[in-house]
């Protein structure tokens, strides 16, 4: 995995980047805390955080001219928040004086500065606490230059001198009535090792570079409004504190430039949209302070504007309270792992790759692909955690051996004569289309692994359908029936070894059968197709179904609103969405569309087998989507409605729409467990060959044993959640009682047995009454004991 | 990683018609190799594990290994 490509991805990402507020303050207020503290009640916090970023807070605290507030992005949505009042109550209520600091050893070397001033003061404070002597040159009697404006005006004498005590506490010496000019400038620049100038006026023109404050390349410096050229309070404090950076840099001859591109105002990427945020009002102050509790309520309307697009329609980020930017960083740092614990591994298995962070980032930064690489990246080095995706490609085994998979032409005209007469051909679409075969597959109907097992009693009938209606349209091309597993399971582990293997058999299925165009009812299968076997053509059901009408069934129209849940994997289909719409709307439902929907929908919780690699995590999608859902479910994918009605959520598949009878009952249809998908499947496969292509021999793909298997409702319930199958524990039983190999227990009169299969034992507790099985307890482990 | 308690003894070996005795077993997942107290069927060395040590301490071990 290419990890500097990775952190790339992750640098791109603007989750930590400033709200405009703090990028408009000079100093970096970082207005997000101190308005958090403010609401929180706790203003001694929040005045401790103007202390660290705010140089005599007190005083510019209360005067600052707040170009923070000028970009607000509450502006339009109630006017911008009043940061400025906010400071001034924080002040009044929240000070603290400062405990004494430890005082460092000036012995960095020896500054002067001209102007006792805002910004002289700055610089003066600033390079004495990195460690130099400094003097103050004022030509007044005392401190402070234009504060003393304020006195009256925002500002009372008491606190001014208060806070100006700051000079003499930090040990600044100050020398008064001293009127530095020009020549006394050159004397000074010979006795120290650099000069701060905050006259404000200077006798003549100087060339100050706007980003160091150095003056042309000699040892002077200069800010205030001899640099800034205008009145700003704050702007005059941060070019003093920018100086004092670079005068430290100068002396201890380092770079003035490096690093430093985002001092002062800068232009942060954040836009905060506002669109959805409800209109509050600015909380007007009764008197001249706001009290503590106007600045809560104030603080309150602060939107702690930060770039949450792609989180506020996460559950997984949200779960794990993470940023792509820091996710990225664990991810690299997970990467890098030699030797300890990755402790990453199960968060990067808790994302669906539902792509859903793309859609809603305006920077295009794709989640899912940076947790398919790294899966992918896991799965190379070994360090894929096994358990997590076991079950599922056990499954997609299953799917693709005997027990499931085949492959089927349209059955031949000459195996077909017996339909072939009078009326049979005449009501039966399906007669017809066996009547007009080829023997030319130019469709192949692929129903995917999950299809099959929860609707299996429909796939055959579907499947009758097109070839009626295909064959009506098509007279080239035949029908053909293709069961199997398209692969997404192994994409979603990253396991490519599983998916290249996959692929190359279904191609060679489609080279052999005439490279016919697949029919698809998952949309797993369609992206799957896409991503791997683009040379396919594909078609979903649901677009046949809306073009060549539905099957002629006594379907009844439906009266009740539906809300549609769009497939994850089909987010850019809009085809696929425009047809399951044209579907519902033909049987007269009422479609309400969800907030996250078609190209923006969100996944069930299925996807990426997080439901499988963290049950918990699979959990919150379900929940997250149920609540944003008033209606019930339209869904056409079947693990979505499997998860859904599992959740407790009146949930329809689009075929139960065609082909179901009681919609009541189907909207609440416990789905199969995970045993009775397998049996649901090989079922299915039997039942086709038999009743479409009347094959019977050696069709029992079933498991027998010569005992009755009772498994309480408990039981199965507790194998659903450990992932053991039915067909398991009858192996388990059917291998102690051949090979007596098992625990007893007296007292109980029960069994207890074990029997490795594959990385798995499974153990199973168990009473026996003639030829009755009962199941008590069920549980596995992956460890393997050594028995010698 | 012994989580076998009292109760757990109440097991006799079905074929062997023996007590269980704690010893000594070898266990080993992914590249992890432990030797661990156990009860186990000293004729036939089949070893007990109960479900509590399994879905407990076991899986514990399972999991620390499997994101070494």
């Amino acid at each position: 995995m290419d990890l500097d490509k990775l952190l790339e991805t992750g640098d791109k990402c603007i989750h930590t980047e400033p709200p405009i507020c703090v990028a408009s303050c000079p100093v970096h207020l970082d207005v997000i805390a101190f308005v958090s503290e403010i609401e929180k009640g706790d203003l001694k916090k929040a005045y401790k955080l103007m202390e660290k970023r705010i140089p005599f807070a007190r005083l510019i605290g209360s005067i600052c001219d707040h170009p923070c507030e000028n970009g607000c992005s509450r502006k339009d949505a109630g006017g911008s928040i009043r940061i400025s009042d906010l400071e001034k109550a924080v002040v009044q209520f929240g000070y603290q004086p400062q405990k004494k600091a430890l005082e460092l050893p000036k012995n960095k070397g020896q500054v002067a500065v001209i102007g006792a001033g805002l910004s002289g003061m700055t610089a003066a404070v600033d390079l004495t606490k990195k460690g130099y002597m400094v003097t103050l040159y004022e030509k007044s009697d005392r401190l402070g230059g234009r504060i003393w404006k304020y006195e009256g005006k925002g500002l009372e004498k008491g606190l001014i001198e208060e806070e100006l005590q700051i000079i003499e506490k930090q040990g600044i010496k100050v020398n008064f009535n001293a009127n530095i000019d020009h020549s006394g400038l050159k004397e000074l620049e010979n006795e120290v090792d650099a000069v701060y100038l905050g006259t404000g006026v200077w006798e003549e023109v100087l060339k100050i570079d706007s980003d160091t404050f150095q003056i042309e390349d000699t040892s002077v410096f200069a800010g205030g409004r001899l640099a800034n050229k205008n009145d700003s309070i704050i702007a005059s404090v941060n070019s003093g504190r920018r100086a004092a950076i670079s005068i430290d840099r100068y002396i201890s001859r380092v770079s003035l430039t490096a690093s430093r591109e985002r001092e002062g105002v800068f232009e942060t990427p954040l836009n905060y949209k506002v669109d959805k945020e409800p209109f509050i009002a600015s909380i007007e102050k009764k008197n001249k302070y706001y009290s503590e509790n106007e600045a809560i309520m104030e603080a309150r309307r602060c939107m702690k504007c930060q770039c949450r697009d792609c989180i506020n329609g996460c559950t997984h980020m949200q779960t794990f309270n993470i940023s792509p930017n820091a996710y990225v960083r664990q991810i690299n740092h997970n990467e890098r792992i030699i030797l300890g614990t990755h402790y990453a591994n199960k968060m990067i298995n808790s994302c669906t790759q539902c792509g859903l962070c793309k859609e809603a980032c305006f920077l295009d930064i794709s989640m899912k692909d940076v947790i398919h690489e790294t899966r992918e990246s896991m799965v190379e080095k070994g360090k894929m955690p096994l358990s997590a995706h076991d079950f599922a490609l056990k499954d997609m085994k299953f799917s693709n051996s005997k027990k499931f998979s085949m492959v089927r032409k349209q059955p031949s005209k000459e195996a077909s004569k017996d339909l072939f007469y009078y009326p049979v051909l005449s009501y039966s679409k399906y007669a017809k289309g066996l009547f007009r075969g080829s023997g030319k597959t130019g469709f192949l109907f692929y129903p995917g692994c999950q299809l099959s097992a929860t609707h299996s009693e429909h796939i055959g009938e579907i499947y009758k359908y097109l070839v009626g209606t295909m064959k009506e349209n098509y007279i080239e091309g035949d029908v053909g029936l293709y069961l199997g597993c398209c692969g997404a399971p192994a994409d979603w582990a990253g396991r490519q070894d599983l998916m290249g293997e996959n692929t190359q058999n279904i191609k060679k299925v489609w080279e052999e059968n005439d490279q016919p165009t697949f029919i698809l009812a998952c949309s797993s299968c369609i992206s799957i197709f896409e991503k791997y076997l683009p040379e396919i053509e594909v078609v979903s059901l649901w677009e046949i179904f809306d073009q060549y009408g539905l099957p002629q069934r006594n379907i009844k129209p439906g009266r009740r609103v539906l809300n549609i849940h769009d497939a994850c994997a089909t987010r850019h289909h809009s085809n696929v969405h425009k047809s399951i719409r044209n579907i519902v709307n033909s049987l007269s439902y009422k479609i309400v569309e969800l907030d996250y929907t078609k190209d923006k929908t969100k996944c069930c919780g299925y996807g990426g087998l997080v439901y499988y690699a963290n049950r918990d995590q699979a959990t919150e999608f379900i929940k997250d989507r149920i609540n944003e859902s008033s209606e019930d479910l339209l869904v056409y994918c079947a693990m979505c409605k499997d998860l859904f009605v599992s959740g407790g959520k009146r949930t329809l598949h689009i075929l139960d729409l065609i082909y179901g009878t009681n919609l009541d009952g189907l909207a609440n249809k416990k789905m199969p467990t995970l045993s009775e998908r397998h049996y649901n499947r090989t079922k299915l496969k039997m039942n086709l060959l038999n009743d479409i292509w009347g094959e019977k021999q050696g069709m029992d793909m079933m498991n027998h044993v010569d005992f009755n298997l009772i498994i309480p409702d408990d039981i199965m319930a507790i194998m659903e959640d450990r992932y053991i199958l039915v067909e398991d524990i009858q192996q388990v039983i059917d291998h102690a009682r051949k090979n007596d190999e098992c625990f007893f227990n007296p007292e109980m009169n029960q069994y207890l047995a074990r029997l490795r299969l594959e990385n798995v034992t499974y153990w199973v507790q168990f009473e026996e009454k003639d030829k009755d099985v009962t199941v008590k307890s069920v549980y596995s482990h992956r460890m393997e004991i050594v028995e010698e | 990683m012994n989580g076998q308690s009292d109760k757990d003894i109440t097991w006799v070996c079905h074929k062997c018609n023996q007590n269980l005795a704690l010893k000594k077993v070898k266990v080993r997942y992914l590249e992890g190799n432990f030797e661990v107290e156990l009860m186990k069927c000293t004729k036939c060395n089949m070893v007990y594990i109960g479900e509590d040590l399994a879905l407990g301490k076991m899986l514990e071990v399972e999991k620390g290994l499997e994101d070494k």
